[in-house]
């Protein structure tokens, strides 16, 4: 069930959070030009949590770049909501991000001067503004951080970082939140602590959420999940589990050469 | 070992240099300096190599043994010139009359702030003068002026100008020429002078006596000049003597010489604390490239280096980064010298031509205190670098801070010793006054390293402090945040300009302390509203007519008016300040002084008045005779004392009958007191004095706040210079704030990127990392300004009983001294900032 090119929205119900439409991305130039994104159009539903994976170089941490506004794109557009960021400048991109996108890092990416209760708030922060202390003290619970809250970052486990990073993504109800390989520094435990978080989000809060992994038990928590291989999305799964979503790998291994030969 | 040194450096460019500037400014300094002083100096001895050009002996007045420095010189005897002009070795002969005279200005003022406005003979040979324009003065009321003087006053060719000396009233002279000197100098060093007939210059210099200041001779052909020495010596009168010219060059050379010397010390001086200072930027440097190198080092470690290798690496690299950097200094150095040189000679020697000299100490020392500076910054850090075990440096770059309680405990130790030195010093425990002076000194030197010490201990606190003040901002808030981050690297940073600040601040509190206490003690003492002076920089000092006195006591609400002369004699062989007035009694009451034994009544001919310590002092008391000889006297005089004065700074001193005057160096006199009367209008009276004074152009009458104002003005003079220290002090600062700032932007390089990612703006960015340079050099300005107050304090303290006994602080300064550190931090932030705001955050954030 291929969706290259999904002619409309028709699939979802609910509006899209994010929508690429014919994005194309490449690095370097002449012989040396590598396409890291060949025409890829997809959607984000609002609400969901989307998986997307794919082998390395496959361009899954590029499409996430690209629909976070960290990367730019050559052709195509990219909307977060109503907003077209293709073409946005530096500064506005810079609000866009901070007001309507959540990040989590592999890294964790906390602030050590911070504590923990300070690093959930740095984005609000940042943008100088308030935010509804009734739903952040909503996700310190949910996070179970309450405990945690005056550590600094270097007191605290890989685990508790990693909450405090989710605590901080969510903290301003951005539209969408993207997670990159979110795990990837976790034991199983940790982990499944922050997959079941993410999951609890989306179902208890509607957050959108999309997170690029390797790990097939990871994706196995989410809605959906897009494959991409050479730049390409080649599969699209719904309501998967780490059984299909393994699948679904073996199958498109053996057809990375058929993708080969669209070239 | 050594390739993988060489190839490291290689990789590190960037930082190389930053670490390498501190290096270059220290050695460069040195350099400059050494040249500076052996320039200047070759310089003026090429100046003064020309004096008397073509003459081979020169005779001067002897200088009598027993008074000490005159200030006024005797002169060569008639006699001797025609014993001279009749010897038969001697070819041409030539005269010079000079000495300091006043001359009145375009503008009614005397000429000349600083340097001197001289006399001379038209015919002196001393210099060779070059007639510009106009002739030279023919008849006792012409005169012929430098070039510098038509500048300095306003006057030209066909003027009158008024001139007067020690020895004469004011005068008027017609201006018929104008003159420069050979290669086509103004002046000599900035000095105006206004050359006369000899017979009118005798009149200005000796009071109209046939007598010279120097005569020259030169020998007839196949007579050498130590054969007419020979010849001539026996020649000449009991009150001269002959040398050759060389002789008399070299003599020159030698004074000179000390002049330069003092100018060389300075810069070397200068030079020194900017070494000073960058072994902390290089120290500081090193520390942070080798913990951005642990893994590397663990790995050599890992791989069976050894520790001696590891810090034979890291020295190695210095002495490397030392010999480059200083190799650059020194050549820096040299040109910074050279050009130096120019310009203090064409501006402040106003030579034409200059002569470069370069001593081969200045290369050597630059490097040697280059590559050494170097080398012993980077051994602590090497040390600590190989004590690092291999396991513990491969795990996560060690995240926590050293323990800075080593550094306290030592800072505090040295602290507590240098505080002990002053303590002991200002209570005088040691027998000799210079043995506290200098316990004091020293401790103070001490405190001033052993704060340096504590400054990791003091940062985290003063650094909170004073980024309280940005916490309105939240990129403000992080940015402070980062300059608490690592206290040691941000204290050490901040020493640098702490050293200047301490140094600039101290020198600036005592300055101000001792301006204080003068203005202090006339407030509380001195009686007198009105003072009759004139400017203390002029070359003759100025003086009235004292018959103008009795007009003055009798101008409305006038309750006293005295006037005084001074004069420094030889009393019993001893030089002594002497006073004289016509009202003792009078001026006491002004001056708030009191009789403490004897009286003061009909203080007459061969009677004088002195103070008890001075009496003391030369073992005489009531009833006791001294012999006095006035610098003008001819012969001692006995006199009588009568009375005895309490001790008072203000009115110290012999004194003795206005009829004595007229053998003192200013027989007029120089100062005079009026009070006003209670209820009377200080500016009316004030305003007729000043028409009493109208024929007096030197004089003004001055308030309190002015009067103070101009016998302090060598103090402004003092604060002004010590802040071009400030100017230095901010060069090396600005260049260890950016160090920093761009290793830590360096190793942040993810934390930044992530905060763009997650919304930071470019703007905001900018501002973090510069609140983080401000933080960081107020906090520098901070330990300074408290360190240099206290250290004022401490010398103010010392310096009591020497009468200084206020203490005040500079606040206007001070304030400066923030605002020169708020632009240090600007100027540092500017490279650091557009970095971090232009950091990739996609490189960044993957960046591992």
């Amino acid at each position: 069930m291929p969706l290259a090119n999904p002619p409309a929205p028709q699939i979802t119900r609910t509006r899209s959070a994010v929508t690429a439409s014919n994005v194309w991305r490449a690095y370097g130039s002449g012989e040396a030009q590598v396409v890291a994104l060949r025409d890829v159009s997809v959607q984000f539903a609002s609400g969901a949590f989307t998986a997307i994976m794919g082998p390395s170089g496959s361009g899954k941490s590029t499409l996430m770049h690209c629909l976070a506004g960290l990367d730019t794109t050559d052709r195509g557009s990219v909307l977060i909501g109503d907003t077209e960021i293709s073409g946005l400048n530096d500064k506005d991109l810079t609000k866009l991000r901070r007001d309507k996108i959540g990040f989590i890092f592999q890294q964790f990416n906390l602030l050590p001067t911070l504590t923990a209760e300070e690093n959930i708030l740095l984005p609000a922060s940042i943008a100088g503004a308030k935010p509804d202390p009734d739903w952040v003290a909503r996700i310190i619970a949910t996070l179970d951080l309450s405990e945690r809250l005056t550590h600094k970052p270097t007191e605290l486990s890989g685990g508790q970082q990693q909450r405090v990073a989710c605590a901080r993504a969510l903290a301003t109800r951005p539209e969408v939140v993207f997670a990159d390989e979110p795990t990837g520094n976790l034991d199983t435990r940790s982990s499944g602590e922050v997959l079941r978080f993410l999951r609890r989000s989306v179902d208890d809060f509607g957050q959108t959420i999309v997170m690029v992994t390797h790990d097939p038990s990871a994706a196995a928590h989410a809605d959906r999940v897009v494959f991409l291989a050479d730049g390409q999305i080649v599969e699209d799964l719904h309501r998967p589990t780490a059984d299909s979503v393994i699948d679904t790998m073996r199958g498109f291994e053996n057809r990375v050469p058929l993708a080969g030969e669209a070239r | 070992m050594l390739r993988a040194t060489l190839k490291g450096m290689a990789a590190r460019k960037a930082r190389l240099i930053l670490t390498s500037l501190a290096v270059v400014l220290g050695s460069a300094f040195i350099a400059a300096a050494l040249v500076l002083t052996a320039s200047i100096r070759a310089t003026v001895d090429d100046l003064s190599g020309d004096s008397y050009t073509g003459s081979d002996v020169l005779v001067q007045p002897v200088e009598p043994e027993n008074r000490g420095d005159r200030l006024v010189r005797d002169g060569v005897s008639a006699q001797t010139l025609d014993a001279i002009e009749a010897s038969g070795d001697v070819a041409e002969v030539s005269t010079t009359v000079t000495w300091m005279i006043n001359a009145i200005g375009d503008d009614g003022k005397i000429v000349g702030a600083l340097a001197p406005t001289m006399a001379v003979n038209w015919g002196d040979e001393s210099v060779e003068r070059e007639l510009r324009d106009g002739r030279a003065p023919e008849t006792d009321g012409e005169v012929a002026v430098s070039a510098q003087f038509v500048t300095d006053s306003g006057l030209g060719l066909g003027d009158t100008v008024n001139a007067y000396s020690l020895a004469t009233d004011e005068t008027g002279y017609e201006i018929v020429g104008v003159y420069g000197y050979s290669g086509g100098r103004n002046s000599l060093s900035g000095a105006t002078e206004l050359a006369f007939t000899t017979t009118e210059a005798q009149r200005l210099v000796f009071g109209g006596e046939d007598v010279y200041t120097a005569v020259a001779a030169t020998a007839v052909d196949g007579v050498s000049a130590t054969e007419l020495l020979a010849s001539l010596e026996p020649a000449i009168g009991a009150e001269s003597e002959a040398l050759t010219r060389q002789a008399y060059v070299d003599d020159l050379n030698a004074e000179n010489a000390e002049v330069t010397n003092v100018i060389g010390y300075f810069l070397l001086g200068f030079g020194l604390i900017a070494v000073f200072v960058s072994v902390f930027l290089i120290a500081n440097t090193f520390s942070i490239v080798i913990a951005g190198r642990l893994k590397e080092i663990a790995m050599m470690r890992a791989i069976g280096a050894s520790r001696g290798q590891i810090i034979r690496s890291v020295l190695a690299e210095a002495s490397l980064l030392g010999a480059v950097a200083s190799v650059v200094g020194a050549g820096i150095g040299v040109a910074a010298g050279a050009g130096l040189t120019s310009i203090v000679a064409n501006n402040l020697l106003d030579t034409a031509g200059t002569s470069l000299a370069i001593p081969w100490t200045a290369p050597l020392a630059a490097l040697a205190v280059g590559i050494g500076v170097t080398v012993l910054s980077a051994l602590v850090p090497a040390v600590r670098a190989s004590k690092i075990p291999p396991v513990e440096a491969m795990r996560e770059a060690a995240k926590a801070d050293k323990p800075i309680v080593a550094v306290t405990v030592t800072g505090l130790i040295i602290t507590l010793v240098g505080a002990t030195g002053i303590v002991l010093g200002l209570n005088e425990v040691f027998e000799a006054d210079r043995t506290n002076l200098l316990a004091a000194a020293v401790g103070a030197g001490v405190v001033f390293v052993g704060v340096a010490l504590l400054t990791a201990w003091l940062s985290k606190p003063l650094v909170a402090l004073l980024g309280s003040v940005w916490a309105w901002s939240f990129a403000g808030r992080l940015g402070r945040l980062n300059a608490s981050r690592n206290p040691r690297r941000t204290a050490v940073t901040a020493a640098a300009l702490m050293i200047g600040v301490t140094l600039v601040t101290a020198t600036a509190t005592l300055l101000t302390s001792v301006k204080e206490s003068l203005a202090e003690r006339f407030e509380t003492s001195i009686q007198a509203e009105l003072f009759i002076t004139g400017p203390v920089t002029s070359s003759v000092p100025a003086t009235f007519d004292p018959a103008l006195m009795d007009d003055i006591r009798d101008a409305d609400g006038v309750a006293a008016a005295v006037e005084l002369y001074y004069d420094l004699a030889q009393v019993d062989g001893t030089e002594q300040y002497v006073n004289a007035t016509s009202d003792l009694q009078g001026g006491l009451e002004l001056f708030g002084g009191e009789v403490a034994d004897g009286s003061l009544d009909g203080l007459g001919e061969a009677e004088t008045a002195v103070n008890e310590s001075a009496a003391e002092q030369l073992g005489v008391g009531i009833g006791d005779t001294v012999s006095a000889t006035f610098s003008r006297g001819t012969e001692a005089h006995e006199f009588t004392v009568v009375a005895l004065l309490a001790d008072n700074e203000d009115t110290d001193g012999w004194y003795v009958d206005p009829s004595y005057a007229g053998e003192f160096y200013t027989p007029k006199p120089t100062t005079a007191l009026v009070d006003v009367a209670d209820g009377a209008d200080v500016d009316a009276v004030t305003a007729s004095v000043e028409d009493i004074l109208a024929d007096e152009p030197a004089v003004s009458v001055q308030n309190h706040e002015e009067y103070l104002a101009q016998v302090t003005v060598f103090f402004d003079y003092a604060i002004i210079a010590i802040q071009l220290l400030l100017a230095l002090a901010m060069i090396v600062a600005v260049i260890g704030v950016i160090n920093t700032l761009v290793l830590s932007v360096l190793e942040r390089t993810r934390e930044l990127g992530m905060l763009r990612a997650i919304g930071m703006t470019r703007g905001q960015t900018t501002r973090m990392v510069t609140v983080e340079s401000v933080t960081i050099a107020l906090f520098g300005a901070l330990l300074g300004i408290g360190t240099g107050l206290l250290l004022g304090w401490a010398v103010q303290q010392a310096l009591v009983s020497k009468g200084v006994e206020s203490f005040a602080v500079p606040t206007a300064l001070i304030a400066a001294y923030f605002g020169a550190a708020v632009l240090v931090g600007l100027v540092a932030a500017i490279a650091p900032a557009v970095r971090a705001s232009k950091v990739n955050i996609l490189g960044a954030i993957s960046y591992q």
